[in-house]
């Protein structure tokens, strides 16, 4: 019976690939929009997944680690007597204005490493050694960077000079780093270095990196520091999280996106559920003939939503099979942001069976309300 | 045909979805630090930023008076007994003043011998005038002058001699003044800086109180003085024990020895190295003393700083625990 229903569905041509198209244009679209929507959330976070520390401490007002309110160098001091801190570092992280040896600008995002022990160091140089960034002037610029400056005519190399702030800074090293949300490039010099090219400020420092001590949670420990007055410390992946949250929270972003994607449930329900009315309507003399043969309610039922299944399976596959082309497209050159967790295919699965039922359910009432005669007629 | 296609291209992109997927939930490992960083050794431990100086403080060396330097007699890194000249000032003036004095000393010494010879010859007169008198050959009168010519001349070797000791002291003070002028040491030490050159001149106030131009200091025998937070410090006790390590480095702890606790809790200032350094907060100031380790240690170095904290506090009946 269930190989009747496949050849009943395969044997019409065109209905069978208008379903697939459907399907497929409607997971395309929200496995797309989703996995762009992602990746912009992940970019937002780009500063945390690049200096990778496991506590950050930071004033107590501070919300997510684009917006930082600086701290007094001292608070490193506070922080290491802390227990259960095995050690903490000052870092400096800020947007500083880079002026190129043609007179043009770029803005780029300042890391200051701690000067002795480098803690948050970018995790991969793809040219140099990270110690030479102990040189006078030395920094390190990622890939973004080079990319950025290339388009301005300029190459950036081993050696290459520009100016932060009017002070000389020297390319020593060639680093990958996560693209940050409004595409900065990241570049790298020690914590004492990174106070002379930013603008002085009473305060400069803008966090405090912690590791806790063997044994000692994470989390735990942020709860701990953020007991100091004045101080707040987040776990890594929770700043993580309250980054993405603060950028959906007070972005028309994830609306946007939203809207995208709810056209994309909504073309899927209207020409799937369309489509396989018709194609059921189509094929209701055979169905009647299977009724008058004596074949069960449960069976055609089961017919029914084997079709709708196959058509939602071969949809789905080719949807995300686009999106993944894209994907992989995407990823080799870094623009758009593009991320895809397991929950995007998941969730996009779940949407199409929900569809699948709901085409199927409509087929099903035609049945149901099927008399036998019908075949006579 | 477009049966097996379909499927066989839907079965393609559910394979290369799982493994985009999988791909991009590779998680990057966060890199070690280069330098393992120092970490707090004690159950309680309460950081605080250190910086190191000679034991006793540095000597900022002065000039007694202002004038050109002639001689500069040390370098940078000597090390100096207590009384070594440092530096020797323009000295032609004081000592023409010497030269002058002890011809004026000559000069009265001349006249003092010439008062007395006087002296001598007035009492020889007066002696003789007395044996004429008894024996009637001259007048009372005469007698009486001479008496009188002697006590003149006694008091003009008076004032001769005074004469003498004022320009005797004089040139003793003209010989400090050019001792005055060669700057030595107040104490053993090792020169930490000279910033002085032969030709300079040398004023008085220094022009620049913070920057010494030679400055004095033990670098044997080295002590820190660690800058605690204000926050944190009411956990520091007399006595406490304390471990530095190099700024940021973990290895080579150096073990510090209790000194004082300095009782004026002073401005901070963050020591950026930058020439106008910015008032940060204020700090307890507690001052070690430790040896000259495997490691190389400067003074004016930068130090970690990890002092034993008084453990857990107990909770107090009517307060909040304290942290």
């Amino acid at each position: 019976m269930l190989r009747i229903a496949l050849l009943m569905l395969f044997r019409d041509r065109a209905k069978y690939v208008m379903l697939v198209v459907g399907l497929t244009f409607c997971s395309l679209l929200m496995t797309q929009q989703s996995s762009v929507f992602c990746g912009l959330m992940l970019w937002t976070t780009a500063t945390v997944r690049n200096i990778g520390a496991k506590v950050w401490v930071f004033d107590a007002k501070v919300e997510q680690v684009n917006e930082v309110i600086p701290l007094r160098e001292i608070e490193v001091t506070r922080v290491r007597g802390v227990p259960g801190v095995e050690w903490a570092v000052p870092l400096y992280v800020g947007i500083e204005q880079a002026r190129l040896s043609d007179g043009s600008f770029q803005n780029v995002q300042l890391v200051g490493l701690d000067t002795a022990t480098f803690v948050g160091r970018p995790m991969e140089i793809t040219k140099g050694r990270i110690e030479d960034l102990r040189l006078p002037d030395a920094v390190i610029i990622d890939q973004v960077g080079v990319d950025k400056f290339r388009k301005k005519g300029i190459t950036i190399d081993i050696g290459t000079t520009f100016e932060i702030n009017d002070k000389t800074a020297r390319v020593v090293a060639l680093c990958h780093a996560n693209r940050s949300f409004l595409g900065q490039p990241y570049v790298y010099t020690t914590y004492d270095r990174a106070l002379q090219f930013a603008k002085p400020q009473r305060k400069m420092m803008s966090c405090v990196l912690v590791e806790p001590k063997p044994g000692v949670a994470a989390r735990e420990l942020a709860e701990n520091i953020s007991a100091a007055p004045g101080l707040q410390a987040f776990e890594r992946d929770d700043l993580f999280w309250a980054t993405i949250r603060w950028y959906i929270k007070n972005t028309g972003i994830p609306i946007s996106f939203g809207t995208v994607v709810l056209m994309g449930v909504i073309v899927g329900i209207a020409i799937a559920g369309q489509t396989f009315y018709l194609f059921i309507l189509d094929n209701l003399r055979y169905l009647a003939a299977l009724k008058a043969m004596g074949a069960r309610m449960p069976i055609l039922a089961a017919m029914v939503f084997l079709q709708s299944f196959s058509v939602g399976f071969v949809g789905f596959g080719l949807g995300v099979g686009l999106t993944s082309i894209f994907g992989y497209k995407v990823l080799k050159i870094e623009q758009p942001p593009f991320f895809m967790p397991w929950q995007v295919p998941a969730f996009v699965a779940v949407i199409i069976i929900m569809i699948c039922c709901f085409s199927a359910a409509i087929g099903l009432r035609q049945i149901a309300k099927l008399e036998p005669a019908v075949v006579f007629k | 045909m477009v049966k097996r296609l379909s499927i066989f291209l839907a079965l393609l992109g559910i394979i290369a979805v799982t493994a985009l997927v999988l791909r991009l939930k590779k998680p990057q490992p966060a890199p070690a630090p280069l330098v393992a960083p120092s970490h707090a050794p004690y159950a309680d431990s309460i950081g605080a930023r250190g910086m190191v100086e000679g034991i006793d403080e540095n000597v900022r060396i002065a000039p007694n008076l202002p004038g050109l330097i002639s001689e500069v007699c040390v370098k940078v890194g000597d090390r100096v007994n207590k009384g070594d000249p440092l530096f020797r000032q323009d000295s032609r003036d004081a000592e023409s003043r010497i030269a002058n004095q002890k011809a004026q000393v000559a000069l009265l010494e001349a006249r003092v011998k010439e008062s007395e010879v006087r002296v001598e010859d007035k009492k020889d007169d007066l002696a003789r005038a007395d044996r004429l008198l008894s024996q009637r050959v001259i007048s009372e009168d005469v007698q009486r002058r001479k008496y009188f010519e002697l006590q003149s001349a006694e008091s003009t070797l008076g004032s001769t001699r005074a004469e003498l000791l004022l320009a005797r002291a004089q040139l003793t003070q003209a010989e400090v003044n050019l001792d005055l002028l060669t700057v030595r040491a107040p104490r053993d030490g090792d020169i930490l800086r000279v910033d002085f050159r032969a030709g300079e001149y040398a004023s008085i106030p220094p022009t620049d109180v913070n920057n010494p131009s030679l400055l004095l200091g033990e670098t044997r025998h080295l002590q820190l003085r660690a800058d605690v937070d204000e926050d944190s410090a009411s956990r520091v006790h007399p006595g406490a024990a304390a471990i530095a390590f190099i700024k940021g480095m973990r290895s080579d702890p150096i073990p510090l020895r209790f000194v004082r606790i300095e009782p004026y809790v002073t401005t901070k200032k963050s020591l950026t190295g930058d020439s106008s350094e910015r008032v940060d907060t204020r700090v307890l100031q507690v001052i070690y003393q430790f040896d000259q380790s495997i490691v190389p240690v400067y003074v004016g170095q930068q130090m970690d700083v990890f002092i034993e904290g008084r453990g857990p506090q107990p909770v107090h009946p009517d307060g909040p625990v304290e942290k």
